[in-house]
């Protein structure tokens, strides 16, 4: 290393504070050689000159312009969590007590659940109800639409006919829809492959 | 009303994510953050306030508005600087395809032709903007810095003002690592010959 002057890469390494089994004998020719010590002072100066330089700072609206071009989106989960972050109490003991709480409703419901469940008779009875209340709401609403949709008439004619002809004329108005809907399907994929 | 944080202690990963969430005031903070580095790295590169202004607000926008696109194992400021540099870069591009000869259109056959597309330069006042600039830019290193090519400009600025790693620049710039250590060995050599020569005329 004493016989030859120091590559740009091995100045380098000095500039950049390299540590290193193949620094040591760079530092000691520097140490030896007042040219090359020359150079490698000359491009530290370089290097602090760059490294003293200032940021420079925009103007005060900056930030406001920015942000007058950024629309900003929360996003539904941050949302649903904020808004339940708000029903929470913010004291420890208060969340402690409304957690024991709601643990004591979550076991009573789970219980009552349960012991519903067990009750075959009770089920049977209520399950019945419901089904009864459901065919008769879905008769009536049946019988509205087709009321709209035929005329008073037609309803009365089909009502006296009973509840076979309900379901024809609901399966007829269900074909009619489905055609309906096949054809503007149809008509669509024309006028777009024709516009391709 | 989420409870308001001081943002000022977190990592810059926090802070994205508290804007992926929606929070303007990490918006406010990664602006805060990065205006002057952005800032001073393409007013180095443009020499124009008002222009590196512009420019910075374009790259502002670009990434807040991607916020959501931003991934976690790439340096949030990597990928800023990233994004400055293609906007100084695309600009300084833009501004070479534009320049106009003040000599007339190369494609001229005729001196009437020559006379036909050529323009007088005005003299212009020098406003106060110029004024900063020259107080800015005026100093011998900075002169120095404008004399350099433009990736040499971004790859010694990111070094040596900004304090990145050779590797960081290399992703930062989408360069090789070697590039990255020859430009900024050309770029400090250069500088040095130019405010060797500085110095001269000076003396």
């Amino acid at each position: 290393m004493k016989h030859r002057h120091l590559l740009p890469d091995e100045i380098d390494l000095l500039l950049d504070n390299e540590v290193g089994f193949g620094v040591a004998p760079l530092k000691a020719h520097v140490g030896e050689c007042d040219e090359c010590r020359a150079r490698v002072e000359d491009e530290r100066r370089v290097v602090a000159s760059l490294e003293a330089s200032p940021h420079f700072a925009p103007s005060h609206t900056f930030a406001d312009a920015i942000m007058s071009q950024v629309p900003v989106f929360v996003p539904w989960h941050v949302t649903a969590r904020d808004t339940l972050a708000r029903w929470l109490p913010q004291s420890r003991p208060a969340r402690v007590a409304a957690g024991v709480l709601a643990t004591s409703a979550a076991s009573i419901l789970t219980a009552a659940i349960l012991w519903v469940a067990t009750q075959t008779d009770v089920l049977a009875f209520a399950s019945g109800a419901a089904s009864d209340e459901l065919r008769s709401l879905l008769t009536s609403g049946a019988r509205a639409l087709l009321s709209v949709v035929f005329g008073d008439q037609v309803s009365v004619m089909i009502q006296a006919m009973g509840s076979t002809a309900v379901a024809v004329a609901l399966a007829g108005l269900s074909l009619v829809a489905a055609g309906s809907i096949a054809g503007l399907r149809a008509l669509a994929l024309a006028s777009s492959r024709r516009r391709v | 009303m989420p409870p308001a944080l001081d943002l000022s202690n977190l990592p810059d990963a926090d802070v994205v994510a508290l804007a992926q969430q929606g929070r303007d005031a990490a918006f406010r903070e990664l602006i805060r953050r990065y205006e002057r580095p952005v800032f001073s790295l393409i007013y180095r590169m443009v020499r124009d306030r008002e222009l590196a202004e512009d420019l910075a607000q374009d790259t502002f926008v670009k990434v807040l508005n991607h916020v959501d696109r931003y991934r976690a194992e790439f340096k949030f400021s990597s990928w800023l600087f990233k994004i400055a540099n293609n906007v100084a870069i695309d600009h300084l591009r833009r501004r070479q395809l534009d320049t106009v000869s003040i000599d007339g259109s190369p494609h001229a056959q005729s001196s009437e032709a020559i006379e036909a597309t050529s323009f007088d330069v005005a003299v212009q006042q020098e406003s106060a903007l110029d004024e900063l600039e020259a107080r800015e830019l005026g100093s011998a290193i900075e002169r120095a810095i404008a004399g350099l090519r433009p990736e040499y400009r971004a790859c010694i600025m990111l070094r040596h003002v900004e304090g990145r790693s050779y590797e960081e620049i290399a992703a930062t710039l989408d360069l090789p690592l070697g590039t990255v250590k020859t430009y900024i060995h050309r770029a400090r050599h250069e500088l040095r010959r130019s405010l060797d020569h500085l110095r001269e005329d000076s003396g």
